[in-house]
């Protein structure tokens, strides 16, 4: 039971539901309270010990329903066949320690239940593997036979599960270990005595060999399809993990077009993080109405004299932002994932305005607030994006619609490579708006060993930005965003 | 029938006898709590009935249910304790005209500092404590429902500060040490998910959520809510709200809205429903002036399929 809990949580975690050990403890206990009779309960029951969100639930719901298929089938015969384990410790701690795939040394000591000792285990260990395939010869050969013969699809399942167990089935990772498993399966339901058997039969009965063969192989394809399955179960999401990781390090500029569905749930992810940890940034003001209770309290210990005062008001501090983004072609694709983050992050920063300039400079923030991304984007791209860059017509129209309203709240963020076609960047502009701004944020997603060559006027401009960085893939944005956040 | 689905169909009936309608799943998560001995954290859209789940399981329990209301701003002092401050300055006052009686015999600094210190505990000791609803629900003997709503309201430090409650029901007050429960209350926390609440508060709690009831559930419960509402008329009205749930709107009718509007229609002496009947009545459903000019020209459609239902 243990055991089968514990991989029915390692399923859930490969789906993105995130189960600590407290509740994969909670879990054994529910699960031990209603017991395995009632489906329905024990759904309702663990669902709402394991589950925590929307999403979590969904994804339990689908992983409930495709493992404990499987397990329905088998119960008949498992209660009898399968002695309780003895080792539930062993199994307990085995759940929390589940990160290493490859650590099968130390599993193979707590897999009392089921099948021969010594059976599974071992990765590569061929000369186990062939000790353990004779003296299945002995028991499990002719029963596998007439399991086949018979046509018993319940003992087989039984079967299939329990040499699945052996085989460690849920530690598979990756697509390319299917053909170990299907083997290592085989083995242990019993292949060696089917071969025997065929081989024995070949001189003297030709039918009977055909017929075995096509019982073989049909037992074949039985198991492929279970191991399928498993690493469908097993490996839900680990795939789309890892392309999420390299994508979120990888340059903006060279992300893949069919990758773009993807990079764009990525950056919902991360900006829902960021609101997550930011969502309730306050700090407590130094003047404003006198907390009377609070400084009684407090100072009772001074026989009331008033050492320490509280008081009520709460300052919520939430910055404004503006942002600046060259779209011309050179930098487009980074404006559109800058876009994209600040816009997803509208719950923690209400007022964002945006704006985008290639020569013209225009302000974008009623598209993306009317509009869905993709076409905001799109548009933007398609009405600033044709000219070729000029930082100075673009400041002075900064200056003349948006001066007025950058104060010392305000973050004022510029994407683009600096690079002003010769003209003059009008560095004096910027050195105004630096010092109306808290904070002047520059993004270049050139290095810095380019800034100042050519045409680059990154020296000039750099001097009058609190901060001027390279910043060229998902992860250096999220710290970017991250930073005003936690500075305000 | 396993023991346990006898166990939890009994919370179930024993919900309905008192009025609350509910499906195994939620009197799962009752038996759970009971059993587990941990916090239900209830979300759900609002009116959907988290807080009368609470009430519910008091009566159905006949436990006191304590209630504390989170808000932004919520302290320790307003939901733990409060010390009685008018009570202990009165008392050093009556101490002060007694200090020279006390102090009579007293020899030397030493010894008249130890008869005081016999008095120092008395000012921060149970009789001078305010008991607010978390402490009045660990002092019940017997148990006790505490009910904390609307956990999504208050401030991250009191989330914080509440995690102790919700795991050992104990809690601690600096002058006097740790105070645990006499009895384990059964703790529920409800939320409309205005933010998110933290990994470790929902680690620590049974997660129920709770959606709008299905057409068959919601029957019932305007079955047993209002129950001299004619059937027919009740199938309607059900049928009606369900599909306005399947609109676009800025807040969907709850549960509790549907009661009151079967107690409107009931009021109005309404027989079935009809267009101009539910367009007079639809403020009771509808709570922005938007919803109901956009869901206006629907109105006979939603009307007439209700009226085949």
């Amino acid at each position: 039971m243990t055991q089968m809990l514990g991989n029915f949580i390692r399923a859930l975690r490969a789906s993105d539901v995130r189960v600590s050990i407290s509740e994969s403890i909670d879990a054994g206990r529910t699960a031990e309270l209603v017991g395995f009779e009632d489906r329905e309960i024990l759904k309702s029951a663990l669902s709402q010990v394991l589950a925590k969100t929307d999403e979590e639930e969904f994804a339990f719901n689908s992983v409930f329903d495709r493992y404990f298929s499987f397990e329905k089938i088998r119960s008949p015969a498992a209660n009898d066949g399968a002695p309780e384990d003895e080792n539930q410790d062993d199994n307990a701690s085995d759940n929390t320690s589940e990160e290493d795939d490859s650590s099968e040394s130390d599993e193979s000591e707590s897999q009392g239940q089921g099948g021969p000792p010594g059976s599974g285990g071992g990765a590569g260990g061929q000369s186990e593997k062939s000790e353990n395939a004779s003296e299945q010869e002995a028991q499990a050969s002719p029963d596998l036979l007439e399991l086949l013969e018979r046509g018993d699809t319940a003992a087989l399942q039984q079967a299939l599960a329990e040499a699945g167990q052996n085989a460690r089935i849920d530690r598979i990772r990756l697509f390319t270990q299917r053909g170990m498993y299907v083997r290592r399966i085989m083995e242990d339901m019993g292949l060696e005595g089917l071969e025997m058997e065929i081989e024995r039969a070949t001189d003297k009965d030709e039918d009977r060999v055909v017929y075995i063969r096509g019982l073989r192989d049909g037992l074949r394809e039985q198991v492929r399809d279970y191991v399928e399955r498993q690493l469908d179960l097993y490996t839900a999401n680990a795939g789309q993990q890892l392309r999420e990781e390299v994508l979120s390090r990888v340059r903006l500029t060279n992300v893949d077009r069919r990758d773009m569905r993807l990079m764009q749930g990525l950056v919902r992810k991360m900006a829902k993080r960021l609101v997550a940890l930011n969502s309730r940034r306050r700090k407590k003001d130094i003047r404003g109405a006198l907390n009377f209770r609070k400084t009684i309290r407090r100072n009772i210990a001074h026989d009331g004299i008033m050492f320490d005062i509280h008081w009520k008001q709460k300052k919520i501090d939430r910055p404004k932002l503006v942002a600046i983004c060259d779209v011309s072609g050179s930098v487009s694709s980074y404006a559109h994932f800058l876009l994209m983050f600040l816009y997803s992050l509208q719950e923690v920063l209400p007022k964002v305005r945006a704006f985008a300039f290639s020569g013209e400079l225009g302000e974008v923030t009623d598209l993306f607030k009317t509009q869905d991304l993709e076409t905001a984007i799109g548009e933007t791209l398609k009405i600033y994006g044709s000219g070729s860059t000029d930082y100075g017509r673009a400041f002075e129209e900064l200056e003349r619609t948006v001066l007025d309203d950058i104060d010392h709240r305000t973050t004022v963020i510029i994407l683009g490579d600096g690079r002003s076609n010769n003209a003059d960047p009008r560095a004096d502009i910027l050195k105004v708006v630096h010092a109306r701004a808290k904070r002047v944020l520059w993004l270049n997603p050139e290095p810095k060993s380019m800034w100042g060559t050519g045409d680059s006027e990154m020296k000039s401009l750099a001097a009058y930005c609190d901060s001027a960085a390279t910043c060229t893939s998902l992860k250096d944005l999220e710290r970017v965003v991250s930073d005003i956040l936690r500075k305000g | 029938m396993s023991i346990q689905r006898q166990e939890i169909e009994a919370i179930r009936e024993g919900f309905s006898k008192s009025g609350y309608i509910c499906n195994t799943h939620i009197a799962t998560a009752i038996f759970l709590a009971q059993k587990l001995q941990k916090p239900i954290l209830v979300e759900g859209p609002p009116g959907v009935g988290k807080t009368e789940l609470a009430k519910a399981t008091a009566e159905f329990l006949s436990l006191p249910l304590i209630r504390l209301q989170c808000y932004e701003g919520l302290d320790e002092s307003k939901a733990l304790y409060e010390w009685k401050y008018g009570k202990q300055l009165l008392y050093t006052q009556v101490l002060k005209e007694k200090l020279g009686d006390l102090m009579e015999g007293a020899e030397g600094l030493t010894e008249s500092l130890a008869r005081l210190h016999d008095f120092d505990d008395t000012f921060f000791s149970e009789d001078f404590l305010e008991p607010r609803p978390l402490l009045k629900a660990l002092w019940e003997e017997n148990g006790s429902v505490l009910l904390i709503d609307e956990i999504d309201k208050s401030d991250d430090e009191f989330e914080a500060f509440l995690l102790e409650l919700l795991s050992d029901y104990q809690i601690s007050i600096p002058e006097l040490g740790t105070i645990k429960a006499r009895s384990a209350p059964i703790v529920f926390l409800t939320s409309n998910n205005s933010r998110e609440l933290g990994d470790a508060l929902k680690r620590r709690c049974i997660h129920l959520y709770i959606p709008f009831p299905e057409s068959e559930l919601e029957q019932k419960i305007i079955a047993a809510r209002v129950p001299e509402i004619d059937e027919g008329l009740r199938k309607q009205l059900v049928a009606f709200v369900q599909g306005l749930r399947g609109e676009d709107l800025k807040k969907h009718p709850a549960v509790s809205e549907t009661i009151d509007w079967a107690r409107t229609l009931l009021l109005l002496h309404a027989n079935e429903l009809d267009a101009d009947l539910v367009r007079n009545t639809l403020n009771i459903l509808l709570k922005f002036q938007d919803d109901i000019e956009n869901i206006d020209g629907e109105l006979n459609a939603l009307v007439s399929k209700a009226r085949g239902a």
